[in-house]
């Protein structure tokens, strides 16, 4: 139940198995949570996790087979299930696997030390009594979680490519349900980092904050009109469609950027970056998911769409070289397409001076429903939304349970300004961030 | 070949864990004052072949094998998980939970007894003792009919899936039980283009059964559905916005009901004061033309198990009956905050997930009102031909999902197609707001994702008329 002696395992069965190319990857991790209900500790859990694929080259296909039960006498039937799988497939596309000896960006990574069970069951214990404290309509089903985790990638092929990265996080999660005697809602926030360096009390407070500003509230108006996108609405908005910067899904026909490199796809506010090294990611990684090295690139300048992403495959059917951004979704998934912190670049307004250019129309804070409702094929959106009306240049009345309807396409060409402040929240290796932003006109269906 | 359910079991299924070493490692659990350990072990193969741009694009075969210990000690629960399930492995992981559970002293005793069950969910052709070509062969069928049914689809990508998900669970209440969850899926989702308008239409059938699902379902009609629904979409005209009635037709329509009000009633939200319906058991919180049912123990339904993830026998649960709330969905661990028995609704999407109450098969049983008197009723409004995915906050009840087929209906009469529509609103309200339940139910499949992971879970209805809904679109 070793890697590294499954491994060699892995690679003898390969070799056995008269295999030329051939590659393992190994991504496993070790979480532990926390979490407070009322003012106990109700759940603590602790898990091992982690798996390997193996892929290999017949006949010019790529096969894959995965596996979490690391027996080395097992080793031989992955390999067999990887060359079975390779044996039955068409797709056309030359496939390949990074050689090894590349240059790659040095990491500043600090060794980090976890904080022990003890260290976080006292800051759950202690969050949670300060979200009680935080607001007198902060309610029970409040909670309060805090976490760790140790995460491991390895991968090694047969073409001398030999990389492992480890990196260890903590966080704090804060979850406040409130009431106001008629009605209860809720919000949360998530801070993830060193959790000796997070300011539990802002944290906190945050969450409550959040929550009671959802109290009360009317349904919007039904109307066209300015929308103010919160950084929270917009990064969530920009999740459901980071796929059409894919250049797989453009070479698919699953998005509608296939043919526009080089040309104005957006306003000239918006300049969007791919960042693997952000500073305020706390998981900065110098390969992607097939061992290329990962560096920075503006995907949009000033409204120009520079480049798509691209992963080695995708790169030799555009006649390019990759952006690294071949990723996978987990160890046991095929290579794909993804950005690391992927973020609209802050503009100069502050998010006051933003709404005072919107003069009349609705500030979004919450965008509900993305997996459904938002089809990056077609680029249309049709939401459940939350936020404030925006009267005389300011926010007024919270409203909800109401819609904003548009396209992802056209609505790159409507942002009018980016705001001036930039928060990265990373929850993984993928982070989508935003300042607020203002888009000239969307549809509002409410009342 | 033709298998019956127990040969393989005996057989095929991956040596599980004896009850000697489940007792060991029990009892290990159990060692520092819990008053309730369990050992869920598991080995799963996932199977998915995926086609696209006409081609077999790639295959993922993937074995998920692992275990993991709860304890519980009065409210509060521990979870342990490892991969390695070896009997050191297992014993180390119970000792993990045990620590972490603080210090006592052991107080049980433990006495594991096969747990008897009926296997509701025969399986007769094993997918995974089918060959790669011949999955192939029903993939393409479905895949090739979707493409050649007008020159307007520009793409379609089809998965056709299989899962064989071997658990045992065993825990100091004296369960001891094994089961074979076997699902097969064809899914095809195609792409059509109409005057530079893209849109996408999709079909999913999926069963709780092996290969013999094929023999009710046509490869060939799940891509044909798929392809008109992407053109007929790819020709609408936006959806106008507003509050108006809807009415929602059956199958995948009762993603409806699944969000406004499903989750709010699982035990997961309820025992801990967030949700809508906290405290309502016995009062009428739906229209009295709701009867909702959650039931486990249909054969071969996608959402149906002979045990849940704690070992409890499948069940059927009438939630609410004429309107009345009746039960919850409740798994052992919260049961216990709540003061209730479990429902046999604790589940997970893998061991490396703690368990919690979850939905099998949902919906709205039929009524009595006639399909074309709930169209004709409806002077201005949405008919909702085919939903796709939504949310839900428990805590609020409010919900969204996006209509994937929607018609204006006009003086009665289905109208023209609109697209881009969603529907929002708050689930106490709409419950109350469905007044018209017609006479067909029909399922559909989905995999719906929560605290406990992703799982596959059936929706379903007849066609309901929902009085008055916001309807998103522009």
């Amino acid at each position: 139940m070793d890697y590294n002696t499954f491994k060699e395992a892995v690679i003898a069965a390969a070799k056995a198995a008269g295999l030329a190319e051939y590659e393992l990857y190994y991504e496993g991790s070790e979480d532990t949570s926390v979490g407070v209900f009322q003012h106990e500790i109700n759940q603590f859990s602790s898990s091992v996790s982690g798996g390997v694929c193996f892929r290999c080259v017949v006949n010019g296909k790529m096969g894959y087979a995965s596996t979490e039960d690391m027996d080395p006498a097992k080793a031989a039937a992955l390999v067999e299930r990887a060359m079975n799988n390779a044996a039955v497939l068409e797709a056309e596309e030359a496939v390949f696997l990074c050689a090894g000896g590349k240059t790659y960006e040095k990491l500043d990574i600090t060794p980090y030390a976890l904080p022990t069970t003890e260290e976080m069951i006292s800051t759950a214990l202690s969050a949670q009594e300060k979200l009680y404290a935080a607001d007198p309509k902060v309610v029970d089903g409040c909670e309060s979680e805090v976490l760790r985790q140790t995460f491991r990638v390895a991968i090694c092929n047969s073409k001398g490519l030999d990389l492992n990265y480890e990196n260890a996080l903590s966080g704090l999660v804060s979850a406040a349900v409130v009431s106001d005697g008629k009605e209860m809602t809720n919000d949360y926030q998530i801070e993830l980092g060193k959790l000796d360096t997070i300011d539990v009390d802002a944290v906190v407070k945050k969450a409550a904050e959040k929550a009671v500003g959802k109290l009360g509230g009317d349904v919007a108006p039904t109307a066209v009109c300015p929308v103010v996108f919160a950084p929270e609405a917009m990064k969530s908005l920009l999740a459901a469609f980071s796929s059409v910067f894919s250049s797989e899904a453009a070479q698919k026909g699953l998005s509608r950027l296939g043919d526009k490199e080089g040309q104005v796809i957006a306003s000239p506010a918006v300049t969007l970056v791919d960042d693997p090294f952000h500073p305020q990611s706390p998981v900065p990684i110098n390969f992607d998911g097939e061992g290329c090295p990962t560096h920075t690139k503006k995907v949009i300048e000033n409204g120009k769409l520079n480049t798509l992403l691209y992963n080695l495959k995708t790169a030799a059917v555009a006649g390019k070289e990759t952006t690294g951004n071949g990723s996978k979704s987990g160890y046991a998934s095929a290579v794909g397409i993804r950005p690391f912190t992927f973020y609209l670049a802050p503009g100069s307004l502050t998010e006051e001076e933003l709404l005072k250019k919107a003069g009349k129309g609705v500030y979004i804070n919450s965008l509900g429903g993305l997996h459904a409702g938002a089809n990056a094929v077609s680029g249309d959106f049709s939401l459940q939304s939350a936020g404030f009306l925006i009267e005389g240049g300011k926010k007024t009345i919270p409203v909800k349970s109401f819609t904003v309807a548009g396209n992802f396409y056209d609505l790159l060409k409507k942002i009018t300004d980016v705001a001036s402040e930039l928060e990265v929240k990373a929850t993984g290796m993928t982070a989508f961030a935003s300042p607020a932003v203002l888009v000239s006109e969307l549809s509002i269906a409410g009342k | 070949m033709i298998q019956s359910f127990q040969n393989f079991k005996a057989k095929e299924v991956y040596a599980m864990i004896s009850k000697a070493v489940c007792e060991r490692v029990l009892a290990k659990a159990v060692s520092t004052g819990a008053d309730y350990a369990e050992l869920f072990a598991e080995n799963t193969l996932n199977h998915t072949i995926n086609m696209i741009s006409d081609k077999v694009d790639t295959i993922g075969d993937t074995v998920v094998a692992g275990a993991a210990v709860r304890v519980y000690k009065g409210l509060r629960s521990v979870m342990a998980s490892t991969v390695d399930t070896s009997e050191a492995g297992l014993l180390r992981c119970a000792q993990q939970a045990a620590e972490a559970l603080g210090q006592g002293t052991a107080g049980i005793d433990i006495v594991l007894k096969d747990s008897k069950f009926e296997d509701i969910h025969p399986i007769r052709i094993v997918p995974a003792n089918v060959k790669n070509k011949d999955k192939i062969a029903i993939l393409k069928d479905a895949y090739f009919a979707a493409k050649g049914y007008s020159d307007a689809i520009v793409q379609v990508e089809g998965t056709f899936l299989d899962v064989d998900h071997n658990i045992l669970i065993a825990s100091t209440d004296g369960v001891y039980a094994q089961d074979r969850q076997i699902r097969t899926r064809l899914s095809v989702s195609a792409v059509a283009e109409v005057n530079g308008e893209t849109q996408t239409g999709g079909c999913r059938p999926g069963r709780r059964m092996g290969m013999e699902m094929f023999e009710f379902i046509d490869p060939k009609a799940t891509g044909l559905k798929a392809a008109k629904q992407a053109v007929t979409m790819a020709g609408a005209g936006y959806c106008p916005a507003g509050v108006m009635p809807v009415a929602i037709d059956n199958g995948f329509g009762g993603v409806i009901f699944h969000e406004a009000c499903g989750h709010s009633l699982e035990a997961s939200s309820v025992a801990y004061g967030q949700s809508q319906f906290c405290g309502k058991l016995g009062e009428k919180i739906a229209n009295e033309k709701v009867t909702a049912i959650d039931d486990g123990t249909i054969p071969g339904a996608w959402g149906s198990i002979n045990i849940d993830d704690e070992g409890t026998p499948s069940q059927k649960r009438i939630l609410i009956e004429k309107g009345v709330l009746k039960t919850y969905m409740i798994d052992k661990f919260n049961g216990r905050r709540m003061g209730m028995a479990s429902t046999a609704s604790s589940r997970r999407q893998s061991y490396a997930y703690t368990p919690t109450s979850r939905m099998t098969n949902t919906y709205i049983a039929a009524g009595t009102d006639k399909n074309e008197d709930i169209i004709a009723s409806i002077e201005y409004g949405l008919y909702a031909a085919d939903m796709g995915g939504g949310s839900v906050n428990p805590v609020t009840g409010e919900f969204n999902f996006a209509v994937n087929e929607g018609y204006i209906i006009r003086k009665g009469k289905i109208c023209e197609p609109v697209r881009g529509a969603s529907l929002v609103g708050k689930g106490s309200q709409i419950i109350q707001d469905i007044d018209m339940v017609g006479t067909d139910m029909d399922m559909g499949q989905c995999m719906c994702g929560s605290s406990s992971g992703s799982i596959p879970t059936n929706v379903g209805q007849p066609l309901i008329r929902v009085s008055s809904i916001t309807v998103g679109g522009r």
